[in-house]
């Protein structure tokens, strides 16, 4: 049995590298930077260099909708390998940079690509107080699973609730390139506060436009401004934390000078999020509730408008029955627009083409998770889901593919760290 | 019936006012002026939140691996921390660019001698006996 495990780890663990190995061909810049890293390890002396990683494969199969692909067929498109690198290069600078490779179907665009790349200069530190500054790619440090979304092992399942963590979004909210502040206080009597904000843009590759806004945009869409902060508060000693968040940003689409059925558009997304997690021996409960403003000028016809207000939440539960499992509990709910919750205005206004389920979106999901050994865990889940709201292309949806209101969904993973 | 009584509470005082005695002793380089930690300082030390002593020295934070029963131990008793809560915070200053997690020793013996070496350091140790070449810190309340 014991034998079987270790002939299975290495199996994956081959593949594994293999498919990181092909990954890196590709990318021969960002061989370089990896390169770069490498020979710095050689110099510094080991406390200063921190090389990690992390591989993680899986099967998904989706039952009813296009979230993983179109046919509906059993799909390895769960995959997510990463490496990353921290040199402290003096008491008050490190450089820090990951590279990952994602691939996750129709969810988002897959690939290699820079999650971040940035210089910490740790500007002031106490016993008390911790400021530091972050110039670059940094990642969002605002939500609580967010700044580490694609890391497997990080987070509480394997797809993560779609009300706050949109993958259809995931391309512009995972970070961006610009600066970021995180301000840390430990108080021996109030606890620890920790205040984040960051302001920057993300680039938007064509596909992403595609998965955002429709298949036949053939358009630039563009992040043009980016303001997100955030505070936590975790009271001394105790198991609970609590925090808010709050994002601004704007976009706009520049439509292509031939062939685009679209013209140009002015986006805004504002965010508006607390959350709550609760850290006990066996049980941790988490949760997170949003409202987000959508507002979008032109791209149909000149003048178009629309100003509508969604909101989401997810509560969640898991038990650990002991060190190496732990059990998950999980529902959520989105609604693209507070004020039509059932979707009949969307279904009016459409002329019944954009049917009413895509106004809202419930998930129940059950899962696990296994520690089969030291850093090499297996992570199971069922999904079951009503309505379609966090299904892409968002703006103009795809009511020929995703006909169905309710559809399901498993996953299993198997993931390794380093 | 009032002689049980009164035993009963006679053993819960004494309960009550006996010294806590860990299995786990923090050590420290010998570079290190602080002569005492109050629990809340190495937790704080620990989760990443405090990276400076108080003369503006570097500190490194060893640790054993996540599964090792002496860390279970020390996260347990030290800290008052679940291990996985520390597990949490180390993967998301790693896997985020945010800042750095201790750096992990594969055995104990390996540890002291990582301690041993580096200035600034500090790390734990099944309740020593030999105290030679480095420092046992008292940790207060």
């Amino acid at each position: 049995m014991l034998e079987n495990l270790k002939m299975r780890k290495i199996f994956i663990l081959l593949k594994l590298k293999a498919k990181v190995a092909n990954v890196l061909i590709k990318k021969r810049l960002l061989l370089t930077v990896i390169f770069y890293f490498f020979t710095t390890a050689v110099i510094a002396s080991d406390q200063n260099f921190q090389l990690h990683g992390f591989a993680a494969q899986g099967l998904i199969n989706v039952n009813g909708s296009n979230f993983v692909n179109d046919d509906g067929s059993l799909s390895t498109e769960l995959t997510e390998i990463g490496l990353n690198a921290s040199y402290q290069l003096s008491s008050s600078f490190r450089l820090a940079g990951q590279v990952v490779h994602l691939d996750g179907g129709n969810r988002y665009n897959d690939g290699v690509r820079v999650d971040y790349a940035l210089l910490d200069w740790s500007a002031y530190s106490n016993e008390y107080w911790q400021v530091n500054l972050y110039v670059g790619r940094y990642k969002n440090y605002h939500w609580l699973y967010s700044s580490t979304r694609d890391v497997p092992f990080t987070r509480p399942s394997i797809i993560l609730p779609q009300s706050v963590y949109f993958d259809g979004f995931r391309d512009i909210a995972v970070g961006a390139d610009g600066v970021a502040v995180k301000i840390s206080h430990s108080s021996d009597d109030l606890g620890y506060f920790d205040f984040n904000m960051s302001t920057g843009a993300s680039s938007i590759s064509d596909e992403q436009t595609k998965i955002i806004l429709s298949d036949f945009a053939f358009g630039k869409m563009k992040h043009t401004y980016d303001l997100q902060a955030s505070l936590y508060w975790q009271p001394l000693l105790s198991p609970w934390r609590f925090g808010i968040a709050l994002l601004d940003s704007d976009f706009e689409y520049n439509a292509a000078e031939t062939g685009d059925v679209f013209i140009n558009a002015n986006i805004t997304l504002q965010r508006y999020m607390a959350n709550i997690l609760y850290e006990g021996e066996r049980w941790e409960f988490s949760g997170e509730i949003l409202q987000e403003r959508f507002v979008f000028d032109g791209f149909y016809y000149e003048g178009a408008h629309r100003d509508t207000i969604g909101q989401g939440m997810f509560v969640q539960s898991q038990y650990k029955v002991n060190q190496d499992l732990t059990l998950l509990l999980r529902y959520e709910r989105i609604y693209v627009n507070k004020d039509d919750k059932k979707g009949h205005d969307l279904e009016d206004s459409t002329q019944g083409l954009v049917p009413s389920y895509f106004a809202y979106q419930y998930d129940a999901t059950v899962g696990f998770s296994c520690d089969l050994a030291e850093n090499f865990r297996m992570q199971f889940e069922y999904h079951y889901i009503k309505g379609t709201a966090r299904l892409t292309p968002v703006v103009l949806p795809n009511p020929k593919i995703n006909n169905s209101e309710n559809w399901q969904l498993w996953a299993v993973q198997l993931m390794y760290w380093f | 019936m009032i002689k049980t009584f009164y035993s009963l509470c006679l053993i819960i005082f004494l309960g009550c006012i006996s010294v806590s005695v860990y299995a786990v002793d923090v050590i420290t380089h010998p570079s290190v002026s602080e002569p005492i930690l109050t629990t809340s300082q190495l937790r704080r030390i620990y989760t990443m939140r405090q990276t400076q002593w108080s003369d503006g020295q570097r500190i490194t934070v060893f640790v054993l691996p996540r599964h090792h029963v002496l860390h279970l131990q020390f996260s347990k008793e030290r800290l008052e921390m679940y291990p996985y809560q520390l597990d949490r915070i180390w993967n998301k200053l790693t896997y985020s660019g945010l800042g750095v997690a201790p750096i992990t020793i594969t055995s104990p013996e390996k540890l002291v001698e990582a301690v041993r070496k580096t200035p600034g350091a500090i790390g734990y140790v099944r309740k020593l006996k030999d105290e030679k070449d480095f420092y046992i810190i008292k940790v207060k309340g």
